[in-house]
Formats: C-alpha cells, sequence, structure tokens
C-alpha cells in the first residue's frame, strides 16, 4: 500500500480483476452518457438539501448490497459463504418495526412516534443480527460446517423468524428519526450513502490498518497451516461470521427505513446473491484469500447501475434479469482462471512478436 | 524370467526453469522384471516417472514401448497403452466400494446394466490372489492405507499393464504389509510384468529388485545387477561426491553445562496412538528423530507444539512447566515448528513469500500492532537473503516457487520470531539435494546461536551426519536413544525394525 | 487389519452397510413426526391414506427436482437455478397456450430443449471455464427468471383441453375412505425417483458420479470422464426442473414470473435432509424421496394443528436441517475414527 512504485506496472494493472470491473463500470456509464447525456446531471434540491441524479441514486441505492458485501467480502476470504444475510435483512427491520408498533392493536395508526426510543430499536435489531451471525460462525468454526449448508439453516429459518416477530403482521411507521436513516441526508448526500461510506471506512481501517485482513486472508488459504502458524482460525472464522450478520442488520435497518415498514416476505429477497456477486466481480476468489475492498464496492455499483440503466432508459423492466444475467457472465468469463490465461498468452505472443519485428 | 526388453527410454531431457531435472538419462526395463529407480531426492526419480507417463513434457530423448514409439500426453493415456502408476499417495475414490475401485470406469455389464455380483465376484478374486481377505464391497476409505495400497495395485495390473510404476508404495507400511506387497509383486512378476520400483529403502531394494538403476542431479549414474553390487557402493554412488559438504558438517557443539531447554515427561495422546514419551533436548543440541512414518515422531512434535493435545504428561521449558493447548501456546514460549506437510500445514500458497515470512512474527505482534510495509520488506528481504531463497521478487506467491525454496521461507518464517527451540517434520524431504545441504547447515548454525533443535527425518543418513543424540520411534513409543555419529545405520535399522539385527545386504 | 471375508452376502448384510445410516436416519425422523402427527391428529385424519398420499400430491415438483439436484449434490456441485427454470416452463407453457395458441405439448417440448441447453452451458461453465457451481448456476437463475419476465408479468392461467385432463387425471385407490388418490404428477415423481435411482446404481455413467465426487483428481486420474459426466449431470438437472416445471404447472394450472421463488432451497434442503452431503459423493434417492416427505410433513402438522402459523413450517425446515447435518457430522466422524 504504502511502497511506492514509481514504475507503472502496466501487465499487473491489466491483470487485476477490479481494473476489468472499474472498466465494465466505466463502459455501461459510458453507454447510458451516450444514449441520453443528461444522465450525469446533479442537481441540488434545497427544500431537502440533498443532490439528485442517476449518479447520487445508484450510490444511494446501491447502498444494502454494498454494506452486506462489505461482510460477505470477508467470509468469502475466509472460504466461506454466507446465505443467511437476506434473511437477516428481514429480521432486523421486522424486530425493528417490531420494537416502535410493538402491537398494532393498542397502536392502529401510524404516526411519527415509537415505542422504543430509537437507538434501542437500533440496538437491539443489530444485536439480534450480532447473534445470528454468531450462530453461523459458531457452526462453521466450531463445528466445522461446510459454510453454504451452515448459513442455510438461518437463510430458510430466518424469514420464518421475521415473521414470528412481527405476528406476520406487515407495520408501517412515521417515526421520523428513523426515516432519517433512509430518507435524510447528510453533506449534502442521502444518509444511505454516508453510512455505505462510513462502514466501507471502518472495514478498511479494521482489515488494512491492523493485522486482521492479512490474518482473514491466510486462515482463507490455509487454515491448517495458519493455525500451525499461530493463528486463532476459529476465533478468525467466527469474527467474520458476527461482521457479516451486523452489517446484515445495518443493511435491514436502511432497507425498513427506506419503505418505513416490514416486509418478511420479500425485504432481502436475493441481496445474499447479489452480495457473493459483487465480491466476485470485485476479485474476491470463492475459495478463499486475497480480498479487495474497493473491488467488492465497484461489483456492488456494477449490480445497481445495471438496475438503474434499465429503469432510467425505460427498457422494459423485466429485462433486468436477462440483462444481470448477461453482464456478470461477460464479466465472469472474461475472469475465469482458462480464458486469463489464453488471453495472457496471446499478449504475450504478441509482445515477442512485435519485439523481433523491432530488432530486425 | 524372459530377457526381452519391454521399455526403453533413451536421452531423457528436461529442464524446468533454473535446473536441469533430467539430463541425458537412459533406462531399460525387461518384462519380469523388478528394476528399482534409486537416488536422493530431487535426483530425478520422479521427474523421469514424470515423463513417462505424460505428466511432463521431456525437452529431448525418445520412448520405445512394447516395439514402437510412443509420447504418452496424459497418465491416462500411458495407462491405456499399458503403462500403470501407482502413487504414494492414494489416488482412489475413498466413498466407493473396494471392488468399484478396481473397476469402475470398465465393470463388467450384463444387459446393459452394471453386474454387481460378477464385479464383486471378481474384485474378491483378484484381492484373494494377492492374499488380502477383505469384504470387497466395502467402503474405500475403512481401510488401511496398505489395504488401499493393494487396491490400487490390483487396479493397475487387472488394466492389463504391461509395466507397473511403484512410486514410494512402501514409505507408509509396516514390515507385515510390506511383506505382502512383496509377494504380490513376486507374483506379478512372474506373470511377466515389468515393474519399476522406487523406493528409499536399500534393503527392500535388495530383497526384491532385479536391477537397481541409479539417478543423482538429474544424471543417471549406472544400471547394476542387484547381486553385482553392494549396499555400501551403492550408497556411495547414490550420494557422490560432490556431497562431501554434507559429510564435511561438523555436528553441533553442546556445552558440558548446557542446560535443558525443552523437557516431555511421558506426554501421550488420551485414547491415541502414541503414550508415554518422554524427552529432553538440551540448549544448542541437536535431537534427532527417526523411526517409521506413523511410528509417532509426527505426533509428538505435534505434541510439543500443541498442534495435537497431549492428554498425558507434562512439558517443561527451562525447568518451567509450560501448557501447550494450541500452537499460539508453544509460540509464546519461543517454541518453533516446520510442520510435515508442507503443502497442508505449512505454506499459505496463495501469499506472498513477504507475507508468508512476516506471518508468525504478525501474529506475535498481535492485531493491533501490525508491521509496517518497510518492516515487512526488509524482515523479508533480510530472510530471502540469509538463507539464499530464489524468487524473483517478494511479492511472488509462495505457491509458486519450489519444494526447496517454499521449505525455507517456511524456517524463515519461525527464524524471525527468534525461537528457542526449534522443531522440524522432514524438513529435507522432496526438496533437491543443494537445498537439502543447506537446510541441514542452517540448522547446525541455529545450533551453534544457542537454540534447540528437534530433527525429524526418515532418512537416517542425514540423521546420523547432524545429530547429538538420535530418538528412535516405534509403534507410537520411544523405542531406545542412541548418540549420533558412533551410531550406524544398521543399528538404528535393527531398532526400527524392532527384532534385533534385520537381514541387512552390506 | 485383514478380516476373513465374508462370503455370505445377504441382503440383511447389504442393508446393514453403513453406508445407509443416514438414509435410515431420515427414514427413522420421518415416521417419529409421523407418529407424532398421527398421535396429536389421528382424529382429525392425519393417518389417513389421503393425508399421506397429499405429501406426494403436494410435493411432487420439489421430488422430481431434488432428482436432478440429489445427482448435482453428489459430484459436489450445486444448482440454484432450478427453480427459476421450472418458473420459465410455466411461463412457456403458459404464454405458448394461451397467448400464442401453441399446443402446451409442444411448447412442454421445447422447454426441454431450452432447459437442458440451459444446464449443459452451465455446467460447461463450470467445468471448463472453472467458475464456482455456485456462481455459475445463480447466472442461470438471473437468465431464467429474467426470460419469464420478459415473456410476462401476469400470471396466466393454462386452458386447454388435453392438459387440463391430464391435471385432473387420477388413480382412485379402491376401498378407501376418505378418497385417497395419485395423480399424474406423483407418477411422474417416482417415475423419475426409479429412473434416477437406475443410473446411480446401474450405469457406468452413475458411478462415474459418486467417482467424481469422492475425489474429482482421483477420478480423472483413473480414466474416467470427468468433464463429460459433470456437464452432462447439469444438462439432466436441467431437465429435471423443466419436468418440475411441468407438474408445477399441472398442479396451479397457470404460470407466473414470481412463482417458485425459493424454491431452490426446497429442492437443496430435501436433498440434504435425504442424507446427500454437500461435499459430495454420498447420497441415495432413495433418501431423497424421504428427505422431500419429511420435508413436506411439517407444513402438513402445522395445518393441521390449524392454530400455529404458517411461517413455523420455515423455522421448522431449519431445525430439521440443524439436526440432519448435526447427524451428518457424527457420522462423518464416526467413520473416520473406525480404521480397519
Amino acid at each position: 500500500m504504502m511502497r511506492k512504485r514509481m514504475k507503472l506496472d502496466t501487465e499487473r494493472i491489466t491483470k487485476s480483476k477490479l481494473f476489468w470491473a472499474i472498466v465494465a463500470e466505466l463502459l455501461i456509464l459510458l453507454v447510458c452518457l451516450i444514449i441520453r447525456p443528461d444522465f450525469f446531471s446533479i442537481s441540488y434540491q434545497p427544500s431537502s438539501g440533498m443532490l439528485y441524479g442517476s449518479l447520487i441514486d445508484i450510490l444511494n441505492r446501491s447502498s444494502e448490497i454494498t454494506i452486506i458485501a462489505m461482510g460477505m467480502m470477508l467470509v468469502i476470504a475466509t472460504a466461506g459463504t454466507d446465505l443467511s444475510v437476506g434473511s437477516l435483512v428481514a429480521v432486523s427491520g421486522a424486530l425493528a418495526l417490531r420494537l416502535m408498533r410493538w402491537d398494532l392493536d393498542l397502536y392502529p395508526t401510524p404516526g411519527d412516534w415509537s415505542i422504543t426510543p430509537l437507538y434501542l430499536v437500533i440496538a437491539a435489531s443489530l444485536g439480534a443480527c450480532l447473534l445470528m451471525g454468531s450462530f453461523n460462525g459458531l457452526l462453521v468454526s466450531r463445528w466445522n460446517m461446510q459454510p453454504i449448508i451452515a448459513t442455510l439453516i438461518l437463510m430458510v429459518a430466518g424469514r420464518g423468524i421475521a415473521q414470528v416477530i412481527t405476528g406476520g403482521k406487515q407495520m408501517t411507521t412515521m417515526f421520523s428519526p428513523f426515516k432519517f436513516i433512509a430518507h435524510g441526508s447528510f453533506l449534502y448526500l442521502p444518509m444511505p450513502v454516508i453510512i455505505t461510506a462510513a462502514v466501507i471506512l471502518v472495514i478498511y481501517l479494521s482489515t488494512r490498518r491492523t493485522a486482521f485482513g492479512l490474518f482473514i486472508e491466510s486462515v482463507g488459504v490455509n487454515r491448517s497451516a495458519s493455525r500451525v502458524s499461530g493463528l486463532n482460525a476459529r476465533r478468525i472464522i467466527m469474527t467474520v461470521y458476527m461482521i457479516s450478520g451486523f452489517l446484515a442488520g445495518i443493511s435491514g435497518l436502511i432497507y425498513s427505513s427506506r419503505i418505513i415498514s416490514n416486509d418478511s416476505n420479500n425485504a432481502g429477497q436475493g441481496y445474499e446473491m447479489d452480495a457473493i456477486l459483487a465480491v466476485v466481480i470485485g476479485g474476491g476468489n470463492m475459495a478463499g484469500g486475497k480480498f479487495n475492498i474497493a473491488g467488492t464496492v465497484m461489483g456492488s455499483l456494477i449490480i445497481r447501475t445495471i438496475i438503474t440503466f434499465v429503469y432510467y432508459f425505460g427498457v422494459a423492466a423485466e429485462a433486468i434479469m436477462v440483462f444481470k444475467a448477461m453482464i456478470i457472465a461477460v464479466v465472469i468469463i472474461l475472469q475465469s482462471e482458462p480464458i486469463r490465461r489464453m488471453l495472457e498468452k496471446r499478449s504475450r505472443m504478441r509482445r515477442s512478436i512485435q519485439g523481433g519485428a523491432l530488432h530486425e | 524370467m524372459t530377457e526381452s526388453v519391454i521399455l526403453s527410454m533413451q536421452g531423457m531431457e528436461i529442464s524446468f526453469p533454473g535446473v536441469k531435472a533430467l539430463d541425458r538419462v537412459d533406462f531399460t526395463l525387461r518384462s519380469g522384471e523388478v528394476h528399482a529407480l534409486l537416488g536422493e531426492n530431487g535426483a530425478g526419480k520422479s521427474t523421469l516417472i514424470k515423463c513417462l507417463t505424460g505428466v511432463h513434457r521431456m525437452d529431448a530423448g525418445r520412448i520405445m514401448f512394447d516395439g514402437s514409439e510412443i509420447s504418452p500426453s496424459s497418465p491416462q493415456e500411458a495407462m491405456k497403452m499399458g503403462i500403470s502408476t501407482v502413487y504414494q499417495e492414494i489416488n482412489l475414490c475413498p466413498n466407493l466400494t473396494v471392488a468399484e475401485n478396481i473397476f469402475i470406469g470398465r465393470q463388467p455389464m450384463k444387459r446393459s446394466q452394471i453386474d454387481w455380483k460378477e464385479m464383486n465376484r471378481r474384485a474378491s478374486e483378484l484381492m484373494e490372489r494377492f492374499n488380502i481377505h477383505i469384504d470387497v464391497t466395502r467402503p474405500l476409505d475403512i481401510f488401511s492405507t496398505a489395504v488401499q495400497q493393494i487396491v490400487s495395485i490390483a487396479r493397475a495390473v487387472d488394466i492389463q499393464a504391461k509395466v507397473l510404476i511403484l512410486d514410494e508404495p512402501t514409505s507408509s507400511l509396516d514390515e507385515n504389509e510390506v511383506d505382502r506387497l512383496f509377494r504380490v509383486m513376486e507374483g506379478l512378476k512372474k506373470e511377466g510384468l515389468g515393474i519399476i520400483f522406487i523406493t528409499h529403502f536399500l534393503d527392500q531394494v535388495f530383497r526384491i529388485a532385479d536391477r537397481i538403476t541409479v539417478l543423482r542431479n538429474g544424471q543417471l549414474v549406472g544400471t547394476f545387477e542387484a547381486g553385482g553390487i553392494t549396499k555400501l557402493d551403492l550408497v556411495t554412488r547414490m550420494i557422490g561426491k560432490d556431497m562431501d559438504a554434507i559429510y564435511n558438517l561438523k555436528r553441533p557443539d553442546v556445552a558440558k553445562d548446557a542446560g535443558k531447554m525443552l523437557e516431555a515427561d511421558r506426554i501421550g495422546i488420551t485414547g491415541g496412538t502414541v503414550g508415554d514419551i518422554s524427552l529432553h533436548v538440551k540448549e544448542g543440541e541437536l535431537l534427532g528423530f527417526a523411526g517409521l512414518l506413523g511410528s509417532g515422531r509426527t505426533e509428538t512434535a505435534q505434541m510439543l507444539f500443541g498442534v495435537t493435545r497431549a492428554g498425558k504428561g507434562s512439558i517443561r521449558k527451562q525447568g518451567k512447566t509450560i501448557r501447550v493447548r494450541h500452537p499460539i501456546d508453544a509460540i509464546g514460549q519461543k517454541i518453533a515448528f516446520c510442520p510435515e506437510d508442507r503443502k497442508r500445514d505449512g505454506i499459505i500458497g496463495d501469499l506472498s513469500v513477504r507475507e508468508n515470512i512476516m506471518l508468525v512474527t504478525q501474529g506475535r505482534r498481535g492485531l493491533f500492532r501490525p508491521m509496517s510495509r518497510q518492516e515487512q520488506v526488509q524482515l523479508a528481504e533480510k530472510y530471502v537473503k540469509l538463507l539464499g531463497i530464489m524468487t524473483p521478487d517478494i511479492e511472488k506467491k509462495v505457491g509458486e516457487l519450489s519444494g526447496g525454496n517454499q521449505q525455507k521461507v517456511i524456517l524463515a518464517r519461525w527464524m524471525a520470531t527468534d525461537p528457542d527451540v526449534l522443531i522440524l517434520d522432514e524438513p529435507t524431504r522432496g526438496i533437491d539435494v543443494g537445498a537439502k545441504a543447506e537446510i541441514q547447515r542452517l540448522m547446525i548454525e541455529l545450533c551453534g546461536k544457542g537454540v534447540s533443535v528437534l530433527f525429524i527425518s526418515s532418512e537416517l543418513d542425514e540423521i546420523i551426519r547432524c545429530a547429538n543424540r538420535i530418538l528412535i520411534m516405534r509403534d507410537g513409543e520411544k523405542a531406545a536413544e542412541v548418540p549420533g555419529g558412533s551410531t550406524t545405520q544398521h543399528e538404528i535399522l535393527s531398532i526400527i525394525a524392532g527384532e534385533g539385527v534385520q537381514g541387512g545386504v552390506a | 487389519m485383514s478380516k476373513p471375508a465374508r462370503t455370505r452376502n445377504t441382503l440383511l448384510n447389504r442393508l446393514m452397510n453403513p453406508k445407509f445410516i443416514m438414509v435410515y436416519a431420515t427414514i427413522v425422523v420421518f415416521l417419529l413426526i409421523y407418529t407424532i402427527g398421527a398421535l396429536l391428529y389421528g382424529d382429525k385424519g392425519f393417518t389417513t391414506l389421503r393425508t399421506f398420499l397429499n405429501l406426494f400430491i403436494d410435493n411432487a415438483y420439489v421430488g422430481i427436482s431434488a432428482v436432478g439436484m440429489t445427482m448435482v449434490i453428489i459430484t459436489g456441485g450445486i444448482d440454484l437455478s432450478v427453480g427459476a427454470v421450472a418458473s420459465l416452463t410455466g411461463m412457456f407453457i403458459a404464454y405458448g397456450n394461451t397467448i400464442l395458441g401453441i399446443d402446451p405439448f409442444i411448447c412442454i417440448a421445447f422447454s426441454i430443449l431450452i432447459g437442458v441447453a440451459l444446464g449443459l452451458a452451465m455446467g460447461a461453465m463450470i467445468q471448463y471455464l472453472k467458475v464456482p457451481a455456485f456462481i455459475a448456476t445463480l447466472t442461470g437463475m438471473f437468465f431464467a427468471r429474467g426470460v419469464c419476465a420478459l415473456i410476462s408479468r401476469e400470471s396466466i392461467a393454462i386452458n386447454h383441453a388435453a392438459f387440463n385432463e391430464l391435471a385432473k387425471w387420477r388413480i382412485k385407490i379402491p376401498d378407501v375412505k376418505p378418497l385417497a388418490y395419485v395423480n399424474f404428477n406423483v407418477l411422474l415423481f417416482i417415475v423419475m425417483i426409479l429412473i434416477g435411482a437406475y443410473m446411480l446404481q446401474a450405469t457406468r455413467f452413475g458411478r462415474n458420479v459418486y467417482a467424481i465426487g469422492g475425489n474429482e483428481q482421483s477420478a480423472s486420474l483413473m480414466g474416467l470422464p470427468v468433464n463429460r459426466t459433470k456437464v452432462l449431470v447439469y444438462g439432466f438437472n436441467g431437465l429435471c426442473s423443466v419436468l418440475a416445471g411441468v407438474a408445477y404447472a399441472l398442479y396451479v394450472k397457470s404460470g407466473w414470473n414470481l412463482s417458485l421463488q425459493g424454491a431452490e432451497l426446497d429442492v437443496i434442503s430435501s436433498a440434504v435432509i435425504g442424507g446427500t452431503l454437500l461435499t459430495g459423493g454420498v447420497g441415495y434417492m432413495f433418501g431423497t424421496l424421504f428427505g422431500v416427505l419429511l420435508k413436506s410433513v411439517i407444513p402438513a402438522l402445522i395445518t393441521f394443528n390449524g392454530t400455529l402459523l404458517s411461517w413455523w413450517a420455515k423455522i421448522g425446515t431449519g431445525v430439521l436441517l440443524l439436526l440432519f447435518i448435526g447427524i451428518q457430522r457424527i457420522v462423518v466422524s464416526a467413520s473416520a475414527r473406525k480404521k480397519l
């Protein structure tokens, strides 16, 4: 990080997945710009004190996935997967709404009030998700369960738990401090963007400015050797699942604040998939090892840009999934080992041919 | 025995980055003979085999098999031609039954269905022929390594092989199992199969082999009739003159008043196979550990380091009782450990040389005191230079280095922690001769600085050369302790075998 | 170490094989829960044949898909696209017939073509491009869902005489009260289980599937056609997904782009509860059959209870999964310790 590399190492750059992720994102944005030149325009609305525009919207709407992807990235770096995050989003929202409204029969109309103070609402929701993350961590680190199956348990049961919390009801709130989480603004930017930036910063500081990141990667590449090298592999694995659960909780609060309601069936539906994709597009290896924060953020932005793109240009909204599938397929295939090796070989050949031509 | 040559390799050459792994090697195999291929690790034995089975592409040379020239491009292709290989690691499917493992891909069919009855019957018969009486309908993974080894041989042979390559098949077998394997080999020999037998155990070579080919540093030393060469002669040829450096190694001097650095008192694994091991090592002393694989050497080392927990007994360091429940505890006591399985427990393959070297040091400093990039680079570069690690760059992934350099990186990782006790489990296995000598020199140097070294090795001459004392393990127990230097390989072997002196040739 | 050969290979001996432990566990737990249901709600008709057969009727589509999934998981892979592909099949039939007026059976044939092609494509992506199965099939799922939505976002009813006939067709079980029957879906489910079991037990292809799951590298060194087998397994799973979609269309007589959301989880859980190890190499069709039944008996119990709310079924499934993975862990570690 700190080491100055004056020589621009083009080969290393083009080899990195982050580079290709950025290229992909820029390409999509370029297409947007060509089709509609005002795509990049950003306006200021004094009434809400916020900036508006498609780019801001992409940042804003990608928050939930980006935050979850940060946790997922660490989990994947330890050679794991956390499928439960989507359900945890639902649990977090359900618990928040339940605590604010408590009983629909006693307090039938939504309004700008809450039974429970906001800090308790937040603490309880995040606490619950942290707990569920620990459950995942326990199964994976202590019981040595396969991560996919261990987290599948809460993925299946989580939505049931969310419905039990709310008694299967959908509740709405007008409690303005809670609304502020997704609808407020700070420094001209929507709150979710601020929260996401804070999460990214904390993850960066705690992994790259301590040895935590190295330890995670080490455990992910070779758990046994890491243990012999004196790392507490179990505790590290436990911690990443707890972080993942906790971040899913934050994401759940943003989501439920956005819809000022809870939705146990649809909240966070498919988030685990989007988050995993974001990590993989950003250069994460499902088999564990190196993780890349910037790449993961980029991956999440790509996913959101595709969706915004589709909405914005009135391409049939139905096409989102197909678009997503195709773009992701292209990115994944380009990044796959055999294709990369092939491309590398060709570029090396071309270079040697050019070199030869120069000498003659 | 027929005298017809079934396989001949002429002028085999192959280079890997920086090494000429094979240099104009010739090799011939007759049908109905057992031909031993000998050489120290890194001499080129497995490279030669890999060229033959199509794993590597040779740079030059030709292979004649059964009268025509071949160049297989994969082990499967070689197998189809009639060249089967049985590797040291079992390459079978643990979840399938013994019978299936023998017949998968070519099961007997009846009315386009797998004829399980017939398959099991034939498998049973085949195993009977090898004098193995087991239920072939049980999954493979419930059987011992020896049985699994014989199952792989059965599979290899039943594919109508003309040449069978056995790559160190005996290293994890006990005496009885070796006998059983040899009976199988004798039988196959009578049927006219040509067998290439790679091993480290010279006694075994003289028991079973008809001819012996010796390789050294990728070059052919010669091919000899087994009856026409003595064991001593063979060893000399295997090690060669350029190994003078190793013979000139001076055993560490242990000061008369040197205190006991590490002591273990009757340690053992609860309910396990290893029990009641007592040992001590003095300051600056090099303690050798001999014994077969599975004799409890590795388990003992792992207990001392907390990889496996010692349920019984106590461990003392410099007189004080210590608790070692996890490697973290051992590292805290300035104990270091290079594990036997380099790939599994040693290197973190996808991380760089720098990260691999700094890992333990960082682990000791803890999470919140990260080393600066500059410190990391300094540390890594210091040890890369000190140990002569051949890498283009400290950012290179460790997994991409050669075995010897990987071993040095692991050594560097531990030397960086400035340990009092260094436990090395087979540090020289599978690395080339040069690197091997360097690692031995390093151990002795460390002893000179007051470090106590526990050195586990399967290669007896290596232990005899370096160790002050030698601890011999057998069947999970300490069998004997002998002084280094004055003990001969033969004496140690007879202790390992456990029944007086075994029939060696020498 | 060497035990005397057990020459008498009796049926009992064969059934006592430890590799069936997981299947037995599934059957035992199923019987246990069924007995509990019988004790609690026997008077409400829980024990009738009709209730039992309804388990099959209501879950046939999950079971059909689980046949392919079991095979995929035995190779050590996973397929997340099954729900989406089944949903797509429903869309093809509904849109093709109701809107375009194409014969539904031609639509089914077309679906099979697309489903198998998609399966093969994902298999190729996994095997040749080394894309993790999870990601490759996730992409497949997005693709199939997207095409679903492109076709229509409305729920489309299917109204075709022959199709309705097939949906209504049933074999009544004589002399039982209340009336009990099996329908086409149940037969299809049973036939697929039998075909799957036959493939796994009696063909070289099936044994290669196990070998790959046991140790892919070894399988390759033993000269087995690893690439071809794995790609074909995903193709076969595509076929199963389509047939599951057909069964579901017969069950609900409509197609909707959002139908069968999360069905892949039901399918995977059924296979896992039925004793298929996600690490690959172990699994039986018979176990999967009981996995499907066990997973479906819980919602049935909750329905019979009447006061418990339906989402307890989800929690119940989670607990079941936990239980079974726990059992698997114990069995695996116990067999690892016991070496001959």
